[in-house]
Formats: C-alpha cells, sequence, structure tokens
C-alpha cells in the first residue's frame, strides 16, 4: 500500500495520525472527517469546510502521544479559539512543528480501544477495550488472533466486563454492531495483508449519539526493518 | 485434520506391541529401571526388550546389547539414556526400523545452546528414518486402557477417561494418585517435553479420536503452533470437551510496544482470548482442571445455568447458592406443580424455595432419590447441585438405639450405607441434566467413597461443584458459539 511505503521510504517510525486514518478508511473503518493544515489561514479554511466545532491537533515528526504533548485542542467554537490554538500548538511544538489536524467534533459518551499487535506463537492479534484515557487503568480489554469470523468477533464483544456500554446508554442509541464486527475483523486482515505494520492503536473509537462510531485518533506503528516482519 | 486414529504419531507411542527400552538395567535408582518396573507393574501385556551395554537379563527380561541385535521390529523405543548418546541411539532405531520414540533424556534445548545443538541433530536423525517421537526432556507416556504406563511412577487408578497432554511431567504422574482417590483417572498420559518432533497439538488430535477419551485435559506453559492450535481445537470442541490450565504467570505491560495496544496486550490476556476463540475451557487450578474434566465426562451438558441446590443442612445450601452466583448460575425459584409434588416428601420445617433445604427427610431414600428426581423434573431448572452426607458413625447409632447389638448394627449400617451409595449413583448417572453432589467429606467416607467408585461427580465443597457446573454451561455456549460458525 502506497501509504506505508512511503512512510517506510521517509524511514517514518510510524504513520502520522492523517495517514493512519487514510489508511484505515481504505478499509472501511469509519474515521474523523478532517482536513490537514499548514498554516493558520488554510486551518481557518478547512474549520470553515468541516463546520465548528472543530479539534486542533499539532502534527510534527515522530509524535505519537499527542494528547501528553498538550497539543490537542478540543471543542473548538470559533475562528478565533482556532487561530489561538494554532499559535499554542506551533510555540509548544516549536521546531518539530509541522502543521495541524483539523478534524469534526465527534460527540459521544462511550469510548472504545481496537488495535493489533503481533505475537510470536499467533501473528496478528486484534484488541478492543474501553477506551479512552483510562484505558490503562480500567483495563478492560479482549483479544482475538486474526483470522476471524463474525461470530467470533461478536463473541469477543461479549466478552467485555463493560460490555454494556455497547446497548443503548444514557440516552444514546446501541452501538452499531455490524460496524464493530467489521472493524474487528479488518484490523486482522490489515495486520495479515501489511507484515511492515508492527502495531495499531485506535483509540478512542467514540461511540456517537446515534451509535455509530468513529475513529478519533489513531497511531499505525512501522516495524523498524523488513527482517522483523518474519514472526 | 487426521481422519483416522491410526493416523496419529501418538497412535504409535500409546498402542505398542513391543517396546525396546534403552537405560534399564538392574540398578534400582536408575530412571529407566523405573520406568521398566511400571511397565511390568501395570501389566503391559506386549513384549518386552531392554537394551543393556553389558546385562543379560534386565529384571528378569532378556537383554540386548544393541537393538540390532532384537529378534524384531519393536513398535516402540523408550530411551532413559545420557543426553550425548541418545542421537546416535536414535540412528540405531532407524536403522532397524523404529518408527516411534520416547525420549526421556533431558539435557537438551532446555539446558542452552549446546543442548539445542544436539536437539537439532536428534530431530534430523528421526527425520532421516521417518522417526515420531515424544520429548525429549519428557516424563514418558501412559495409556491405561492398555495396561502400558511408560513413567516413572506407578499408576494404579483404574482406566479412565481423561486423556490429557502436559507440558509438565508431573501433571501426568503426580496425579495417578490424585486421580485415583476420586475414582477417576487418564485414558492416556502424554508428557511432550521439548516438543521437539511431536506437539501438543498432536496429542489433541490424537485425544479427539481417542474412544477411551471423553475430555481433552491440558497443562500448557506456552503454546508453539499457535494458528494449528486453535485451528485444530476449533474442530474438535464441538464434539469432545477441551479444558486447559495455562500458567504463564499474570504479569501485564510486560512490552516496551509504542502503542497501548503492545503494552495491554499481557499473556494472560492474549491466552484468554486464545481459548475462548479456540472453543477451550480454561480452568485456573490444577484442581479446577481435573473436577472441569469429571463432570465434563460423567454429566450430560445443561441446557441453560439455571441451577436447583438441594440440601439438609441450611449453611451449605446457603454457600452453595453464593457460589453459583459467582460462577454464573442462576437459582430459579420452583413451579408450583414441582412445589406440589415435594409436599408429601417434605416435613413441616423444609423450605421449598431454591436452596431446597429439607431439613430431615421421612426416609433416607427419599432424600437421595425421590425428592431429586421431581427436582429434575422442574423445568426451570437445568442442574442440580446436591450437598451429600452420611456419616456412618451416626447411623450405627440410630440401629443400636433399635436394640442391636453394636456388631450387627455395624454390619447393618455397611449394608445401608452400600446400598444408599449405589441408589444415589445409578441415579445421578442416569440423569439427563447434570447432578452434581458436593461434599465436605471424601473417600474416607465409604457413603461417599461407593460414589467415586461408582463414576459419579461428587467435588469437595461447594465452589467448587459450582465452578464445574459453570464450566459445563460455558462449554455448551462455546460448542454453540462454533457450530454457529461453521
Amino acid at each position: 500500500m502506497d501509504i506505508i511505503d512511503q512512510a517506510l521510504a521517509r524511514n517514518q517510525r510510524a504513520l502520522s495520525e492523517h495517514e493512519a486514518k487514510n489508511l484505515l478508511s481504505a478499509y472501511g473503518i469509519p474515521v474523523t472527517r478532517e482536513i490537514p493544515a499548514t498554516s493558520r489561514e488554510s486551518a481557518v479554511d478547512a474549520a470553515g469546510q468541516l463546520g465548528y466545532p472543530v479539534v486542533l491537533k499539532g502534527t510534527g515528526a515522530d509524535l505519537m502521544h499527542k494528547t501528553e504533548s498538550g497539543v490537542v485542542f478540543v471543542n473548538i467554537e470559533d475562528e478565533a479559539g482556532l487561530t489561538g490554538a494554532y499559535d499554542t500548538i506551533a510555540e509548544r511544538l516549536g521546531s518539530a512543528f509541522e502543521g495541524v489536524l483539523v478534524q469534526e467534533m465527534v460527540s459521544g459518551k462511550r469510548e472504545l480501544v481496537l488495535g493489533l499487535h503481533r505475537e510470536p506463537q499467533f501473528g496478528p492479534c486484534v484488541m478492543l477495550g474501553l477506551g479512552g484515557v483510562l484505558t490503562e487503568v480500567i483495563n478492560d480489554t479482549v483479544f482475538r488472533v486474526a483470522p476471524f469470523d463474525e461470530v467470533e468477533a461478536r463473541d469477543m464483544a461479549a466478552g467485555l466486563r463493560s460490555r454494556d456500554i455497547l446497548k443503548a446508554f444514557r440516552g444514546e442509541a446501541a452501538a452499531d454492531m455490524d460496524t464493530l464486527v467489521h472493524c474487528l475483523r479488518t484490523l486482522g486482515r490489515i495486520g495479515l495483508e501489511h507484515d511492515s505494520i508492527a502495531e495499531i492503536d485506535i483509540n478512542p473509537v467514540i461511540i456517537t449519539l446515534d451509535g455509530g462510531l468513529r475513529a478519533v485518533d489513531a497511531l499505525v506503528v512501522l516495524k523498524e526493518d523488513k527482517n522483523d516482519a518474519q514472526n | 485434520m487426521m481422519r483416522k486414529i491410526e493416523d496419529s504419531p501418538l497412535y504409535g507411542i500409546a498402542n505398542p506391541k513391543s517396546i525396546a527400552i534403552f537405560g534399564a538395567s538392574n540398578r534400582y535408582t536408575a530412571m529407566g529401571t523405573g520406568i521398566l518396573t511400571s511397565i511390568l507393574q501395570m501389566g503391559y501385556e506386549g513384549r518386552i526388550y531392554p537394551v543393556h551395554p553389558s546385562e543379560t537379563t534386565v529384571l528378569g527380561h532378556t537383554a540386548y546389547q544393541s537393538v540390532l541385535d532384537l529378534p524384531e521390529t519393536p513398535d516402540l523405543a523408550i530411551m532413559v539414556l545420557p543426553t550425548r548418546i541418545v542421537p546416535d541411539v536414535m540412528e540405531e532405531c532407524g536403522k532397524k526400523g523404529i518408527k516411534y520414540a520416547i525420549v526421556v533424556s533431558g539435557g537438551f534445548k532446555e539446558t542452552g545452546r549446546d543442548g539445542a545443538v544436539l536437539e537439532d541433530r536428534l530431530k534430523q536423525t528421526a527425520d532421516k528414518y521417518g522417526i515420531r517421537f515424544l520429548g525429549p526432556n519428557c516424563i514418558g507416556a501412559v495409556n491405561t486402557h492398555l495396561k502400558l504406563n511408560a513413567t516413572f511412577m506407578p499408576c494404579e487408578h483404574p482406566p479412565g477417561f481423561i486423556g490429557m497432554a502436559s507440558q509438565s511431567g508431573s501433571f501426568i504422574t503426580q496425579m495417578f494418585a490424585y486421580l485415583g482417590r476420586y475414582g477417576i483417572g487418564f485414558s492416556n498420559g502424554f508428557s511432550v517435553g521439548n516438543e521437539a518432533n511431536i506437539d501438543i497439538v498432536d496429542c489433541m488430535e490424537y485425544l479427539a479420536q481417542c474412544p477411551n477419551t471423553k475430555v481433552i485435559s491440558l497443562y500448557i506453559e506456552s503454546i508453539r503452533r499457535g494458528r494449528e492450535f486453535i485451528d485444530t481445537a476449533r474442530k474438535i470442541a464441538p464434539h469432545k470437551p477441551i479444558v486447559a490450565y495455562y500458567a504463564g504467570g499474570t504479569e501485564a505491560g510486560r512490552r516496551a510496544g509504542l502503542s497501548h495496544t503492545g503494552a495491554l496486550a499481557g499473556e494472560d490476556r492474549v491466552y484468554e482470548g486464545v481459548f475462548r476463540q479456540s472453543g477451550v475451557i480454561r480452568a485456573h487450578s490444577i484442581e479446577e482442571l481435573f473436577d472441569f474434566c469429571w463432570c465434563l465426562g460423567t454429566c450430560d451438558l445443561p441446557a441453560g445455568n439455571r441451577v436447583i441446590v438441594q440440601t439438609h443442612s441450611g449453611g451449605p445450601g446457603a454457600v452453595a447458592a453464593d457460589a453459583c452466583a459467582r460462577s454464573g448460575l442462576e437459582l430459579p425459584a420452583l413451579s408450583e406443580s414441582t412445589r406440589q409434588k415435594l409436599s408429601e416428601y417434605l416435613p413441616q420445617t423444609a423450605s421449598m424455595n431454591n436452596p431446597v433445604d429439607l431439613t430431615f427427610t421421612k426416609n433416607n431414600m427419599d432424600f437421595f432419590v425421590e425428592i431429586p428426581r421431581i427436582l429434575m423434573a422442574e423445568p426451570n431448572a437445568d442442574a442440580l447441585l446436591m450437598y451429600l452426607m452420611l456419616p456412618r458413625r451416626n447411623i450405627t447409632r440410630f440401629i443400636e438405639s433399635t436394640g442391636l447389638s453394636t456388631e450387627a448394627a455395624r454390619a447393618e449400617t455397611e449394608k445401608f450405607i452400600a446400598e444408599q451409595s449405589r441408589q444415589l449413583a445409578e441415579a445421578m448417572l442416569a440423569s439427563e441434566k447434570p447432578w452434581v453432589g458436593f461434599s465436605y467429606y471424601s473417600g474416607e467416607s465409604p457413603f461417599i467413597r461407593g460414589l467415586y467408585d461408582a463414576g459419579a461427580p461428587v467435588l469437595p465443597g461447594p465452589n467448587r461443584a459450582a465452578r464445574a457446573i459453570g464450566a459445563m454451561v460455558e462449554y455448551k455456549r462455546l460448542r454453540e458459539k462454533l457450530n454457529a460458525s461453521a
């Protein structure tokens, strides 16, 4: 796949968030609508196209965990907020600053994490868990070895301790299970088809008010060299 | 997946008509001598050929200086030899035309680089001659139905229905007495050692086809052929239950991965997923592993998770109810028709809730046979969990009080207990719904002993019994899942 090959050619350790989402989107995983921008003006244009409120995220070389770096601003309601956030991001990243990603603001109380990693004896393994900032603390995760079928994907979701958040929840609709099943199986397929991908994190995947799924952040880690791919 | 059991390499290992044994002598401290002793003591009926460089007879059997001197080509070679000569002996076995071997000797890959080199040589030699072998670094194999115990420890339990493959030999040999205590036992046991040639997946395929094996039991520290394990287990589990204990540690975040996923993927979590995906029931202790096997091998599967607890003592009933809740089981209320049927058997003091607490029954047999029969007909319930005790001394005391001599009362007690035990076991084993007993008594009680001997599942304590019923419910669910996939 071009996105991966180009990143490898540039010696990237990981795909940028936007590249990662393009990859996932090409496989039919629903991601946020978003537009990269490298100037304040183009960021303002992008926000206009997407419609406020928006999210602004800084982008830069090898910037994998943006929240911790203080370069993510959510729920920006207008142009003044946008330009202010833009300047802060540029300042915080300094010489590493490359631009921003302007994203639609996705609402929903429920957050999932989906992921992929490789096990020496099992190959690509897909993870589903409770997402968001408390992911590691709550540690409610289930794994399956790829490939697996729809029945197995549903059983995976049923294996979560917090599986009830997939049902109708506090005025929000039940999660679209067909899409969740598709996302889980597709992650496995990506792992099987691309040896050069070491790990994937999609965290969070927000369950929207109407039960839809949207990948809000994504990280695709590449293998350090092709020899790793023999796993 | 193989079609015939004879196609399995384990068939050759487990069903030899003749055996060459290397490393047995007349020195009783030698491990090889121990294994040959086990083989002889269990009464193996095939031909035995000890191979020894200097002895002319070993434990009463004619010994041969070289395998090449044997009067026939034996079906199986067992090697309990110093590590460095094992590959050469394998070579000679190959020349003789032997096709199956058990390599008990250790000192191979598990000891480091030199050992790994030697293990490679062993594998290559075996491959050259098409020999399939168990081990190295294993404790052997047992096939109780053939009276073949090729391990270091005596196996005195009767032929059983649990087929075990273990990455620790101890959980074969040191379980002989443990299982025997409950009147259960192995059909086959394979200690897989370093899995240089035959691994856990091969064992599962064999045990799936083995007519003496009702339940497959696995002790796993690491699955080597991951995808094959999953695919094979998924084919077997709809027909025969597989129970596994995994000892891999409970660590989390051992990885230095860049993603959260990598950090969250502790081995235990991944294996949890692998087992569920494979349709394998996971046990969380060795006791539980065999508890689950015991119930799965003796009971029909429950249709659902609704359990009736029958007791004549309040506390044990309450604990059983609590244990059921913890094991994902429900205690349904009894229907009106069941209550009506029960009322003629119950004293005023009894509770017709669930747990059904009988306090005292007019006739002992009511408790063991008539009342459970009514409870088993309850349409809202899928299984019966029954508290069991029948202390001998109490009964003797009661009988004595009718005027019999102590001696006569004792004899009467024996008869009474044996009869109660027999009738209860019969009813339990004939039941179409799982009927599991629990007791704080064990084989020291003749009543419980009688149930064990008849093959009825009576687990130590309510928690273990409830967990085992939970495992049967889980197996049913896994099976339905796999069938939905197929």
